[in-house]
């Protein structure tokens, strides 16, 4: 069997004279240190005991070089056996003989065909990203954030430097603000915290229909829960004030989970506000200002809340309410109009 | 033929549903004080089996627990089962998207009387925001057999819906089966 796998570079009789060799070597280094063991054998004269053992000793010592000359000799004639499977070491594996049992080879190679294609897939993947990249990443965000309080003055004066704690590194801060012992730095935090509050409360004033709840269950960055009407509820996960998730849900349908926090990964059961959602990802990232991450919160607001009449609006392409069982529920950018998803241009 | 123009929509079968009215009258000792007797209706719908409806005709709606039944026997020196008024409504239901569409075959005692429809739209929690797109659901399937608009409708506004609706809807229904013969369509929700 191993004939056939082994491949006609192995030479099988240099790999018996080899294995052969090795005795040998295991032998005479026996002996080396049998010798050493023995020490120096009763002789007549101390000199003759000396020369005896000396001589035995630089014997052995002979042999064994000599074996080991043989031996790297005939490993050359023997070769690399692996370097000629593709699987390297592993494609050993195929030659194990209780196989049926222990299925290793054959998930070994389809664990390495998977991995081939992902590192493909990934590869074409990350180049059509960088072709469209979005811009809300989050080093241009914090170099334009820093101009934001003179661009857009608010009710709360920021300090100038509350733009620089506006980046996205904002959770890890408190950590590291401790290690400097900085306080300014905590304070900046608090006064961001506080304008992403004032910034949500004047949207919440804006809206009558809409109410929002405002919660911060992992330290700094918040979670919106905005109720619109009686008609849906929205999860907003908010980083700083940039707007990074949002979920939503029907009215009727349960937005905590059991140890009562705000669900932030499940969607919803009903196909409407599955669609809902995936445009309101949408709309997140068409709604797009670095500068003004206020105005970009208060569009995607104002956007949000025309699907106030999600069940009453009329596509304005068709005119009808239903489109394969699903009501408009694409709402324009700019208009606000009501579309079936497959009606809008 | 319904269930076949659903199942044409694309609508799947989802189980099976029952709703099932026993009418009590008001015994002598409530009614001679003055009251005409009045009809009291005890129904059940499998979509809500923990819970048994009690409703009155134009009246209150009550929803207790399922065995609210074991309290009516006890009860019978005021409210007299006909047991001969048994109607029920049982059929198959179907689900297309957000649609829930039950279609069933309304019985009163050994006879067929007619079908009902009840529609359902899950996501909307008020009946009259999304009446509108019930109805062009309902044309899709039913064609001119679509109902008006029900008068549980024009009192609720803008409150949610609740199952109690439903069975009030169902009552009406059965009242309006058991004094004509037709084949009447409600539209519910």
């Amino acid at each position: 069997m191993a004939d056939g796998v082994l491949s006609p570079g192995v030479n099988l009789e240099a790999f018996s004279q080899a294995i052969a060799a090795i005795q040998a070597l295991r032998s005479s280094v026996t002996r080396v240190f049998d010798c050493l063991k023995d020490g120096m054998r009763n002789k007549e004269t101390l000199e003759g005991r000396e020369k005896g053992f000396v001589a035995a000793f630089q014997e052995s010592l002979h042999s064994v070089s000599r074996d080991l000359g043989e031996l790297e000799r005939l490993s050359n004639l023997v070769g690399k056996p692996s370097e000629n499977h593709p699987l390297h070491n592993s494609g050993l594996l195929s030659l194990d003989p209780v196989q049926d049992k222990t299925p290793l080879y054959s998930q070994l190679l389809q664990a390495y065909k998977w991995s081939n294609k992902l590192q493909y897939h990934a590869g074409l993947a990350s180049g059509l990203l960088n072709q469209q990249s979005l811009k809300r990443s989050a080093n241009q965000m914090g170099v334009s954030a820093k101009r934001r309080p003179k661009a857009q003055p608010t009710t709360l004066v920021l300090p100038p430097q509350a733009g620089l704690v506006a980046t996205p590194e904002l959770p890890i801060l408190p950590h590291d603000s401790l290690r400097e012992g900085s306080e300014k730095r905590i304070k900046d935090l608090f006064l961001l915290l506080r304008y992403v509050d004032d910034v949500i409360n004047r949207i919440d004033r804006m809206f009558p229909e809409m109410s929002i709840q405002l919660s911060r269950p992992n330290g700094t960055s918040a979670m919106l829960l905005v109720t619109l009407g009686k008609v849906l509820k929205v999860i907003v996960v908010m980083r700083s004030l940039f707007i990074d998730r949002t979920i939503v849900k029907g009215y009727n349908e349960n937005v905590y989970t059991d140890d009562g926090k705000l669900d932030i990964w499940s969607k919803s059961n009903y196909q409407v506000f599955q669609k809902v959602t995936d445009h309101a990802t949408t709309a997140l990232l068409h709604y797009q200002l670095p500068q003004m991450p206020d105005v970009v919160v208060r569009s995607f607001m104002t956007w949000l809340r025309s699907y106030i009449k999600l069940f009453q609006a009329p596509c304005q392409r068709c005119g009808k309410f239903l489109q394969d069982g699903l009501p408009p529920t694409w709402r324009d950018f700019r208009t606000l109009e009501a579309f079936h998803d497959t009606c809008r241009q | 033929m319904l269930s076949k123009k659903l199942e044409l929509l694309g609508a799947e079968k989802h189980g099976a549903f029952g709703v099932d009215c026993e009418t009590y009258h008001t015994a002598a000792a409530i009614s001679s004080q003055g009251q005409t007797g009045k009809l009291m209706y005890v129904m059940h719908n499998s979509e809500y089996p923990l819970s048994c409806f009690a409703l009155f005709e134009n009246g209150p709606c009550l929803i207790a627990d399922a065995n609210f039944d074991t309290l009516m026997v006890k009860l019978k020196g005021f409210f007299q089962n006909a047991k001969a008024n048994k109607i029920e409504s049982r059929g198959t239901r179907y689900q297309y998207c957000d649609f829930l569409v039950k279609v069933g075959t309304v019985t009163m005692g050994p006879s067929a009387r007619g079908i009902s429809v009840e529609v359902e739209y899950c996501p909307c929690v008020i009946a009259n925001d999304c009446w509108n797109l019930l109805m062009e659901f309902m044309q899709s399937f039913m064609g001119s057999h679509t109902p008006s608009i029900p008068s549980v409708f024009g009192t609720k506004h803008d409150s949610i819906y609740s199952p109690a609706d439903t069975m009030v809807q169902y009552m009406e229904l059965f009242n309006k089966i058991r004094k004509q013969q037709q084949v009447p369509v409600a539209g519910i929700r």
